[in-house]
């Protein structure tokens, strides 16, 4: 039977799929596939402590699987040319995995979990960093879109996961509206560059354009400049960053924290694979363009960051400027501006992660809420949520001795290199500007009055019970230590930013052979 | 018929899409309109599929499909979610984080 089955159909040849090359994805997709199902199981043992270590475990394990397969070199296509290994899909995943781990630690005690169940809020997070995963290993146009696909579907969930405040459903709402306009304009300009080269794959495409196709052909310029756009919309570059301090203030805490740093590091890893691997070679024309998004997002996420209270708005307006820098490597599109790109993403990870642990910390605590004022003489109270909130501040703005200091070096070193010194001064003058509002957290914590806050009766909230065991025994040194994770989560990535700070050579080695990915860069 | 008169179409139902997108404010309505874009890209991987002769694009238009009904599911879910928690579903009454 299927001898004649065999006969009548010809031969027929499976695409060649490299297991091992896909190892830490399908780690990745398997634990949100187990979780989902332990979630099922009653019990709150299950929910509190099977769920998040199965997840981690799932994710550690990515990790592991990704140093064992870590290899420098040029691109290894593992599914039939649609996706591929290579540095700088493994060094960018890698950084998934962190912001996931960290993500669920601080999401421990948090009410999203109680509230959309620990298996589900688990493995909605596990999705998405598979997304992510796809995202920055795809080397074909079709890879690309399911991959943000997968990467945003889960997060718009996520954001609108505390179904019973309003907050969060709006925040989820607007995400999900304003995220589909930037993958159907991503979508309009990927089918452009298909009708024009003929190929969804990357490299034909890159080997198209500017031979077969000419480079001033107006379907290329048009689908370039619409999927710029579209990925603009997932990375907040401005002028198409509108939805960032609603959305980032409106879904819960440990979610934003997520969104902050491993979807910014998604959308560059595929701007870093769309602009200068494939389409390198048009570079003159896209170059100028994205210069001057670069710009506009470090002008406005600057302006926009300075009149802010709420620290969930200032740190998502001064995730806009960010984006304006990281952007500047892309545009250099030299081996050195791709090297800065990935070294900026990886420290970018610990600098934000504290300053957010800190928020979720007293946003637990305190009645304020995330504004300034729950940060008020939190150097007295608890220094051990201040320092890394301060180390956070500085780092961000770009203090020497810290890791933001060495990445915004190397950023400028890169646009002067590369031919675009003047992008270099809109850096400089970028930082200045934000030491502003960065400062200003910093002397709200340490300078004014210590106030010791009587825990809330929390009149809203669920089960206030929770969080602070006993009230009449409660001192500020208390909510560090009842919530340890949210504490070593700061204490530590406060750590790593001043340990790259003054010791950057093993991340910028990684970062090297990250670039060296890229075979096309100049 | 030329390629240009089904790329000519394919941009106007994109723009029809992206300006009712910007202007309409019932969230059902803009979810709608997200479609039509999502439709006029596929409109343009079709045409182009044809025009260069390989099925490249004909795959790419059925993932596009699947993908948009997953988006509009989750849509819904969270209208529905706000309509149970009789919150006004006018994204312009939605003004709770404007600002």
């Amino acid at each position: 039977m299927i001898g004649a089955v065999h006969s009548q159909l010809g031969p027929f040849h499976a695409p060649h799929v490299d297991w091992k090359g896909m190892s830490p994805l399908l780690s990745v997709l398997g634990g949100s596939a187990a979780v989902l199902i332990a979630g099922l199981f009653p019990g709150r043992r299950t929910q509190r402590v099977v769920v998040p270590v199965l997840a981690i475990a799932a994710l550690i394990a990515a990790i592991g699987l990704t140093v064992w397969i870590w290899e420098p070199g040029g691109v290894r296509p593992i599914v039939a040319g649609a996706l591929s290994v290579d540095t700088l899909a493994l060094g960018v995943s890698v950084l998934f995995y962190v912001a996931g781990i960290a993500t669920i630690l601080l999401s421990l005690r948090s009410a999203v979990v109680r509230e959309c169940g620990a298996g589900e809020y688990a493995s909605l997070l596990l999705g998405s960093i598979g997304g992510m995963v796809l995202l920055a290993g795809a080397q074909n146009l079709v890879t690309i879109f399911i991959g943000l696909e997968l990467l945003s579907i889960p997060l718009y969930i996520l954001c609108g996961s505390r179904v019973r405040q309003e907050h969060s459903l709006e925040a989820g709402l607007k995400y999900l509206i304003v995220g589909s306009v930037g993958s159907a304009t991503l979508l309009y300009g990927l089918a452009l560059l298909y009708g024009a080269t003929g190929s969804t794959s990357l490299s034909v495409i890159g080997h198209a354009v500017g031979t077969r196709v000419p480079l001033d052909d107006p379907l290329v310029l048009t689908g370039v400049a619409l999927a710029a756009t579209g990925l603009a919309f997932k990375a907040s570059i401005a002028p198409f960053h509108t939805w960032t301090p609603d959305v980032y203030q409106g879904a819960p805490t440990p979610v934003t924290t997520f969104m902050a740093v491993a979807t910014k590091a998604a959308a560059f890893a595929i701007l870093l694979r769309l602009f200068d691997e494939g389409l390198i070679s048009d570079r003159t024309n896209w170059g100028p363009a994205l210069a001057a998004l670069a710009v506009a997002s470090i002008v406005i996420g600057n302006a926009g960051a300075i009149g802010q209270r709420s620290m969930k708005r200032l740190l998502a307006w001064s995730g806009v400027a960010q984006a304006g820098y990281i952007l500047a490597g892309v545009v250099v599109g030299t081996r050195l501006g791709i090297q800065t790109s990935a070294f900026y993403l990886a420290i970018y990870l610990p600098m934000n992660v504290a300053a957010f642990a800190v928020v979720i910390a007293r946003m637990r605590v305190s009645e304020r809420g995330d504004d300034m004022a729950a940060l008020e003489g939190l150097g007295r109270s608890s220094p051990w949520l201040a320092w890394p909130m301060t180390i956070a501040m500085l780092a961000l703005a770009g203090f020497p001795a810290t890791a933001g200091f060495i990445g915004k070096f190397y950023l400028i070193d890169a646009t002067v290199a590369g031919g675009y010194a003047w992008l270099g001064v809109a850096i400089v003058i970028g930082s200045m500007i934000s030491l502003v509002y960065y400062l200003r957290v910093i002397a709200v914590m340490w300078m004014s009055p210590s106030e010791v806050e009587v825990p809330a009766p929390a009149p809203a909230r669920a089960s206030p019970s929770r969080r602070v065991r006993s009230v009449a025994g409660w001192s500020p040194e208390a909510d560090v230590r009842a919530q340890p994770e949210v504490a070593f989560v700061a204490i530590a990535c406060a750590a790593a930013t001043v340990f790259f700070g003054i010791v950057p050579e093993p991340l910028l080695h990684l970062a090297r052979e990250v670039g060296s990915a890229i075979s096309s860069a100049l | 018929m030329g390629i240009a008169w089904f790329l000519a179409l394919s941009a106007f139902i994109f723009c029809i899409g992206a300006g009712g997108v910007i202007t309409r404010r019932n969230p059902l309505v803009i979810l709608l309109c997200l479609e039509l874009m999502l439709n006029a890209g596929n409109l343009a991987l079709l045409s182009f599929s044809r025009m260069v002769g390989n099925r490249d694009g004909q795959v790419f238009a059925l993932i596009v499909m699947v993908v948009a009904a997953c988006e509009v599911v989750v849509g819904l879910g969270l209208i529905v979610a706000m309509y149970r928690r009789r919150l006004p579903i006018d994204v312009d009454e939605v003004s709770e984080l404007r600002g």
